[in-house]
């Protein structure tokens, strides 16, 4: 890689550049993860004790989560909700992505993707907020189902986990629909247009010739997807009610209120171990490899 | 090549009949009114330069385009409101658009998976299309392992699997080598006479057109100019258009002297008395301006004092193509350039005198050379066979 680099842009430069790329990556990567690991593996103890006879390593917080019933429903329910909000954003992203990169004009793509950037250049807790007044008990949503007649009493929307949900797909949507649409749009028109003719209808031309093509940017918004739900805290911590809470607060609670970071450490790489796994699971069922979604 | 041949395993009406079609996209009109009628089982080709709305008319028949006015009819039925996927062609595309994440079988049996053919009969057809196509064996094959001459087969198979009444061929072979081309061409024909299909054939090669076709349409700016089979289109173009892009040919401007039947005497201005055929049909009269077209290969050397229509000529440049030979020669009284195809037999004649600078005299037999209204045709460049000058035609 030097060699290559140094090639191009001469040794010095090369030299910075990798000098820069290892300092960001054993400072800012590796350092902090090891060290981190480390807190996750030791007991928690006063600044006394540290050092002392009952500093060493422990499985102890890593245990901590099987024994806890509370702790462990959370962290798989936090699981299952990341999947759901994965497959509700696929679901919404999927129709717009393919009206985006085949049906649109190209003015009209432009507009539609300009007014789905717009409301990312606000703070992701202020949106949040903005979606907290629109699902409030006596909030503007609720109003108008009842002026429209549909319901007879507001609905508690953020009482389960409906706004979380809402929520984070909102929250998300970006990063599904740009890797499926960029899938989506590098097809051939006339592959649609082959089946089309060939007699499929637009369930079979999407299932046997659309999703195919676009699996590495499914793939790729999934995990995108999943990984952002899951480890969202803002999301759950504003529009979550106490029966929604989301695994991620559990952590940010060892840390900030249970003072017990090493608790909080080990739980924080319980999360990563799931979101890797939840990650190889989707490569291999999608049977696309690392090279595929780095594109 | 003209006889319709009707084919063994014609049961159903693949005729196909356009009734005052009108494209418009915009303020563009792409196909003026068009009233077209193929036979069923007849192998005809839109021949054209790009742009002139083929493509266009090909999208109505298949269903991908609705006409702005008039509507088609296959086997007699209207097909208005009939979706693409409901109608009884099948399309062969540009660049066959084959499922490259299917194998071989399953681009074939994708038509009949859509018809709920059960696997058994599907693999038993694309079997037997393989073996038509000339492919045994290669169904579990991905697409990526084919050659080119290969996938075109593959893309045949796929269309002929669901037992279109037509087929749709745009450009299929333009994406070929030459000699894969040509073999394509023959097998082509093979295939449309074995199967009885009616072949709708898009191209802007005129030796695709004329060696396959029982008829072709040729097109210019969203008109068919003529409608003929290709012995006919090319001994008797019926207008400026068909005469440029059809073959080659010399153009001179002239004026009508008068006529007999078919046969008429013109004024070539500086060029002196010519001669030519008209259609039967045709308006001409005496003193009408009139184009006088002779092909290159009906020029030929003749001594001094012949009879009949003489054109004298300098040599510009000599070109030896092996079966012939291609003259430049430049006219003495009008300066206008003269090409002249020799063929082997007759050049061989002339070996010494065949150089640049030489004065040469040629003469044509007057029914070989076609004259049509002065219409200010187009001009056609000879490389690329687009227009590079529209006319009024």
């Amino acid at each position: 890689m030097f060699r290559q680099l140094a090639a191009r842009f001469g040794s010095p430069l090369a030299m910075a550049i990798l000098g820069l790329l290892g300092i960001w990556l054993i400072v800012m990567v590796t350092l902090p993860q090891l060290q981190m690991i480390d807190y996750s593996l030791r007991p928690n103890l006063l600044p006394a004790q540290q050092g002392g006879p009952q500093d060493g390593w422990t499985l102890a917080n890593y245990a901590t989560l099987f024994a806890n019933d509370i702790h462990r429903a959370i962290f798989f329910k936090t699981l299952w909700s990341s999947v759901l909000v994965t497959l509700l954003t696929l679901g919404v992203s999927y129709p717009l992505a393919w009206y985006l990169a085949k049906v649109a004009t190209p003015r009209q793509a432009a507009l539609c993707i300009l007014l789905l950037i717009i409301p990312f250049w606000i703070n992701e807790i202020l949106r949040t907020y903005s979606w907290f007044i629109i699902l409030a008990f006596r909030g503007p949503l609720n109003e108008v189902l009842m002026m429209l007649g549909l319901i007879d009493r507001p609905i508690r929307f953020l009482s389960g986990d409906g706004g979380v949900m809402v929520g984070m797909v909102y929250a998300y949507i970006l990063f599904m629909v740009f890797p499926v649409y960029n899938a989506i749009e590098s097809l051939d028109d006339n592959q649609v247009r082959a089946a089309r003719d060939l007699g499929a209808g637009t369930v079979r031309t999407h299932r046997r010739i659309v999703i195919p093509h676009a699996k590495p940017g499914i793939a790729t918004g999934c995990i995108m997807t999943f990984m952002l739900a899951a480890g969202s805290y803002a999301v759950p911590a504003l529009l979550g009610s106490p029966g929604s809470r989301w695994f991620t607060q559990i952590i940010y609670n060892w840390f900030f209120e249970g003072g017990n970071w090493n608790q909080g450490a080990a739980y924080a790489f319980l999360l990563l171990v799931l979101c890797i796994g939840f990650m190889s699971l989707v490569m291999k069922v999608f049977k696309v490899g690392l090279g595929d979604i780095a594109k | 090549m003209t006889s319709r041949d009707p084919g063994p395993e014609v049961t159903m009406d693949g005729s196909v009949r356009l009734e005052e079609v009108v494209m418009r996209f915009g303020d563009f009109t792409a196909i003026d009114k068009t009233t077209l009628e193929i036979g069923s089982g007849e192998f005809f080709s839109f021949l054209g330069p790009s742009g002139c709305g083929k493509t266009t008319l090909l999208n109505m028949i298949s269903g991908f385009l609705t006409p702005s006015e008039g509507q088609v009819l296959i086997g007699g039925e209207p097909m208005a409101g009939v979706p693409v996927n409901r109608r009884p062609t099948a399309m062969i595309f540009q660049n066959l658009a084959l499922f490259p994440l299917m194998t071989v079988f399953e681009n074939i049996e994708f038509g009949l998976e859509v018809r709920g053919v059960d696997r058994k009969a599907r693999r038993e057809a694309s079997e037997r299309l393989l073996a038509l196509v000339a492919l045994e064996g290669s169904g579990p094959k991905r697409i990526g392992e084919l050659s080119g001459g290969q996938k075109q087969r593959v893309a045949i198979a796929r269309a002929l699997a669901v037992e279109p009444r037509v087929l749709l061929l745009d450009e299929p072979l333009s994406a070929l080598d030459l000699k894969l081309r040509q073999h394509m061409r023959a097998e082509l024909k093979a295939i449309q006479r074995k199967t009885g299909i009616t072949f709708i054939y898009i191209t802007h090669d005129q030796g695709e057109a004329l060696t396959m076709s029982d008829r072709v349409a040729v097109m210019s700016a969203g008109r068919i100019q003529q409608v003929a089979d290709p012995v006919t289109l090319y001994r008797s173009p019926a207008t400026g258009f068909v005469a440029a892009f059809v073959g080659e040919n010399n153009r001179l401007r002239t004026t009508l002297i008068q006529r007999q039947g078919e046969r008429v005497r013109l004024d070539g201005g500086v060029l002196g008395e010519l001669a030519g055929r008209v259609a039967a049909s045709s308006r001409l009269e005496g003193g009408d301006r009139a184009a006088l077209y002779i092909r290159p290969e009906h020029l030929r050397p003749v001594e001094e004092g012949a009879v009949g229509p003489i054109l004298a000529a300098t040599l510009e440049a000599v070109h030896f193509e092996g079966a012939w030979v291609v003259l430049e020669a430049r006219l003495d009284a009008s300066g206008e350039m003269l090409r002249v195809q020799l063929g082997h037999e007759i050049s061989r004649q002339y070996t010494d005198a065949l150089v640049a600078g030489r004065r040469m005299r040629f003469g044509y037999e007057p029914d070989d050379a076609v004259v049509l209204p002065e219409d200010g045709s187009p001009r056609v460049d000879e490389a690329t066979g687009e227009v590079v000058e529209a006319g009024h035609v």
